[in-house]
């Protein structure tokens, strides 16, 4: 149950998407991985891939246009 | 964005340390009303001088309006079937060319019909290796640059940084390009057919036709998802 964090601040798409599949590959199930970015459609299509795989996903707007995705290996 | 402003409050899963610092956020909504009515003001001016100008202003911020509150995105549609499998936003975009298909063809057909000159016509372009070998150019820049050009202008306007690079290239790119396109228009493009499909098919085969492959690309899109992620949701 540990938690990881990945900045992507300032990273356009889809480079945040790919740096989270592979944060995530190397998580043991059950850990938290929150990352944070700041353009607009990575929060868009994180969460999407993030679901599809079967995580669990939250979305929190730390500040305006600045957001945390929160997900949480389930498999 | 429904998950803004009250996401926190309903959170299922527990974080330890990371979640405690928030700051007050600025409420936005004063700013965005005076910036609707600096527009409008701007818009009634434009269409003072010239109508068209207040018209191209108005389809500009709403066109601004939906492509970034849709997050519609061509470059994703291309690129996030190679990435991740997903195809959401390539159907997206195939639905809308579907829509357009129709529209447009009966904005054609509407002034055929009376005998008036089809409008639009000097985009029928001719097509050749020239139309292949740009598409595949423009699709290796949007992808590194993080956006095609409604999208790049979409997230310089949003305040994304990086992008305001990418804007300045395009927009060096497109007087290079503009400079040039009489040499490689002469020597190239013109040599290719241009075909216009009604012409060959007649209105209503052109649109079946258009209609049927988009069906068939749409389908191809959802298997590929199926294939690449395990079953789509949606």
């Amino acid at each position: 149950m540990a938690e990881f964090t990945l900045d992507c601040l300032g990273e356009a798409c889809p480079i945040p998407l790919m740096k989270t599949e592979k944060k995530l590959e190397g998580l043991a199930v059950g850990d938290i991985l929150i990352v944070s970015i700041d353009h607009s459609c990575a929060m868009k299509n994180i969460p999407e891939w993030a679901r599809k795989q079967g995580h669990n996903v939250e979305i929190d707007e730390v500040d305006d246009g600045e957001w945390e995705v929160v997900i949480e290996k389930t498999k | 964005m429904p998950e803004t402003g009250q996401a926190s409050s309903g959170s299922s899963i527990r974080r330890s340390s990371t979640s405690s610092r928030r700051k007050p956020k600025k409420n936005q909504i004063p700013l965005g009303m005076l910036v609707v009515v600096l527009m409008v003001v701007v818009g009634l001016v434009q269409a003072n001088r010239e109508p068209m100008l207040g018209f191209y202003w108005m389809m500009g911020g709403v066109f601004g309006f939906i492509l970034q509150k849709s997050r519609f995105c061509f470059t994703a549609s291309m690129r996030d079937p190679c990435i991740t499998g997903s195809t959401s936003v390539t159907r997206a975009v195939l639905i809308a060319f579907a829509i357009t298909t129709i529209m447009f063809t009966a904005i054609k057909f509407g002034y055929a019909s009376m005998g008036l000159p089809v409008p639009g016509m000097s985009y029928v372009t001719p097509i050749s290796f020239a139309t292949a070998a740009g598409g595949i150019l423009f699709g290796i820049g949007m992808v590194i640059a993080g956006g095609c050009a409604s999208g790049t202008l979409m997230r310089v306007g949003e305040g994304f940084f990086m992008q305001i690079l990418s804007l300045f290239f395009f927009v060096v790119g497109s007087l290079v390009g503009a400079a040039h396109f009489g040499w490689w228009k002469e020597k190239f493009i013109i040599h290719g057919p241009s075909v216009f499909l009604p012409d060959v098919f007649g209105w209503v085969g052109a649109v079946v036709l258009q209609l049927l492959i988009i069906a068939c690309l749409y389908k191809a899109a959802a298997l590929w998802e199926e294939k690449k992620m395990g079953g789509s949701e949606d």
